[in-house]
């Protein structure tokens, strides 16, 4: 068990520094910037009912589980290690086999840990933009 | 999940309140469909969902478009229930106490009004979450920290409203609320302390009202809608100090809150001390069935391989200062000399200094992560939580009387032991945390039999919960049982005043307007 722990703690870590964007370089002293579930793009703001672009809404509406560090990444992570997958591919934005209409199941009913989105948290267009994005396998 | 209307009102009635409520907001923000019912059911109930459905949900997006609604919903007799961003995971999510209440979800006013660094406050509206807070904060650079609680996807204000509990010297959420403004039941707006003057510059500076202070009647409350508040942060310190200590064994918990309850009351532990047992540690590790593949509670003697194997004591406290390097010194060996009194081993010390890197998962440094939610892996399936938490004072004797009482009621259960004790001050908050697989009925139905159990047991000691689920808020408050249920009385008395139709949470923590007083029996988990 203890190995398998050290493992997945090693995989997240890889996980982290293979897929995450690179941190800006340092200048002078000073913290090195949040990981990334902890510092998402701005909301967008604008008409909601406008969708947008994909990438930015999935940052900010799911980033804070599901970008590096987050705790959706953390639980996918050891899922598709325990079936024989890389790392990285407990981050959502580097899976080749999600189609757009499982994304949008998973976030209106759930999965798992993971509570059902409302409308408020992502309207139906921006949900379309975040699963045309996720969605890689069409 | 299926239309239930609210008591009273017809199909024909609900509909109509939705075509008002849309001649508002527009039609895209009022929610009745049956998927739309089923995002604002609770997630993580105990049992079935449907014993708490949503009518509908509505999202205005201003003051304005709030005071609104509240209007029509008396018209049409129709009851909402406001929640901030409908995250009170583990007392009920979004989902309304009473059946066919209509959700009015604040999410869409999530604006960050104020950020003031310097008298270290912030005015925030209902939808901004802990991570909008914390990312806002980091962008304007503010010397300024937040308290955040364990799951922090939730909204500031809700959470304070909640009477949620975080693990910094400002860590009484509810306490740094300062200055509301809400909507009352007929529609009217109010706002709370010098805020009650126009334009006055200390609305959320001080903290009382010229006559009686109204604030935290809006917490776990029925009696309006806060649409804004100020809430006082952190500055932040010059350097921390983490000390963490291993507790060995079980009952090592009374010297412990003995020593650093009377710290934290004389100021010198500043942060609310969290100490959890063995358990809080090990679902971070993996899930159940790694350590221990049956059905019924963990073993002690499992238990104690599992300690000796992983290095853990049976509890943890891993207590943190803060301030100018030259106090925290200071305060470091005063903590020391204490604890060694009764544990030879020394602590393991981690100092911070501003500029260095903060550990992304730091709760007593404010910085907001869900990941101790990761816990609802711990069982697989489904996982989901409830938390049954009483307040103690916190002295070893009444933190120890109640640890062998919810203790041996939960092992007549035959469910895992996870305790933890918060030392806040004079009081010690128990939460023991109960895990279950949300498709295993019978696993649903021990754990609901045992929470009523841990409530009688609890309330004949002479303690009661700080916090509950929607299925316990009746049966909590029949345990405030001086005079008869006075406060229960009082707060009809006050509901039925200010919200003849009962329009606003009706049945919140066991408060039932008149109008509504025979829904009290429902919906009883």
């Amino acid at each position: 068990m203890k190995r398998l722990v050290a493992l997945s703690a090693i995989a997240l870590l890889a996980a982290c520094s293979k897929s995450a964007p690179s941190a800006p370089a340092q200048t002078g002293k000073g913290p090195p910037p949040p990981p990334p579930y902890q510092m998402r793009p701005e909301f967008p703001g604008g008409n909601r009912m406008a969708g947008g672009d994909g990438k930015t809404l999935f940052e900010y509406h799911c980033g804070y589980c599901h970008l590096t560090g987050g705790m959706g990444t953390n639980l996918l992570t050891k899922q598709r290690m325990a079936a024989g997958e890389p790392p990285e591919m407990g981050l959502l934005a580097n899976r080749k086999d999600l189609t757009p209409d499982y994304v949008k199941q998973v976030v209106r009913h759930g999965k798992n840990a993971m509570p059902p989105q409302t409308k408020v948290d992502l309207t139906d267009p921006e949900l379309d933009a975040v699963a045309l994005y996720l969605g890689k396998a069409k | 999940m299926k239309l239930v209307t609210p008591p009273r009102v017809s199909p024909q009635g609900f509909d109509a309140a939705m075509q008002a409520f849309a001649g508002i907001v527009g039609k895209d923000w009022v929610m009745a469909t049956d998927a739309d019912r089923d995002a604002y059911a609770d997630a993580y109930a105990p049992g079935s969902q449907e014993q708490w459905p949503a009518g509908a949900a509505v999202a205005p997006a201003s003051v304005e478009e709030v005071q609104a609604i509240v209007k029509l919903a008396n018209e049409h007799k129709t009851p909402l229930w406001p929640v901030a961003r409908g995250k009170n995971l583990g007392y009920g999510t979004a989902a309304p106490r009473m059946a066919g209440t209509v959700v009015l979800d604040l999410g869409r006013m999530n604006k960050i009004l104020e950020l003031d660094p310097k008298l270290a406050y912030c005015v925030v509206e209902p939808g901004v979450g802990f991570f909008d807070l914390y990312e806002h904060i980091q962008r304007e650079k503010a010397p300024l920290w937040m308290s955040v609680p364990g799951n922090a996807w939730g909204s500031v204000i809700g959470n304070a409203l909640e009477h949620g509990i975080g693990y910094t010297p400002y860590g009484l959420h509810a306490r740094n609320l300062c200055g509301i403004e809400a909507v009352l039941p007929d529609g009217d707006l109010v706002r709370t302390g010098m805020g009650a003057m126009k334009d006055n510059p200390a609305w959320h500076l001080f903290p009382m009202s010229f006559g009686p202070t109204f604030d935290l009647a809006f917490s776990q409350s029925s009696l309006g809608v806060v649409t804004k508040a100020g809430l006082w942060l952190q500055p932040a310190p010059k350097s921390s100090l983490e000390l963490v200590f291993d507790i060995p064994n079980a009952e090592d918990v009374g010297w412990v809150v003995d020593t650093i309850a009377p710290l934290k009351i004389a100021g010198l532990i500043e942060q609310n001390v969290f100490v959890p047992s063995w358990l809080g540690k090990m679902v971070l590790k993996g899930q159940r069935k790694d350590f221990w593949d049956k059905p019924g509670a963990i073993p002690d003697w499992r238990v104690a391989e599992l300690l000796k194997e992983h290095n853990l004591g049976y509890w943890q406290v891993a207590l943190r200062l803060y301030g100018e390097e030259s106090v925290v010194k200071a305060k470091a060996e005063i903590v020391k000399a204490e604890m060694a009194k009764n544990l030879k081993a020394p602590p393991k010390e981690t100092w911070w200094h501003e500029g260095d890197p903060i550990n992304a998962y730091e709760t007593t440094m404010g910085i907001p992560s869900a990941v101790p939610l990761q816990m609802s892996d711990w069982i697989g399936g489904r996982g989901a939580h409830m938390g049954f938490s009483p307040v103690v004072p916190a002295t070893g004797d009444h933190v120890l009387g109640q640890l062998k009482r919810s203790r041996k009621v939960i092992d007549s259960f035959d469910v895992d032991f996870y305790a933890s004790f918060t030392i806040g001050g004079r009081f010690a908050n128990n939460v023991n945390m109960l895990m279950f697989d949300r498709d295993n009925p019978e696993q649903i139905d021990t754990i609901k039999k045992l929470f009523n159990a841990l409530i009688e047991e609890t309330a004949k000691a002479g303690y009661g919960e700080y916090r509950t689920h929607l299925g316990w808020m009746d049966r909590i408050m029949d345990t405030f049982n001086f005079n008869d249920g006075a406060l229960r009385r009082f707060n009809e008395k006050v509901k039925d005043a200010l919200d003849p139709n009962g329009i606003i949470a009706p049945g919140k923590n066991g408060v039932w307007p008149s109008v509504y007083r025979d829904q009290a029996r429902e919906g009883r988990a």
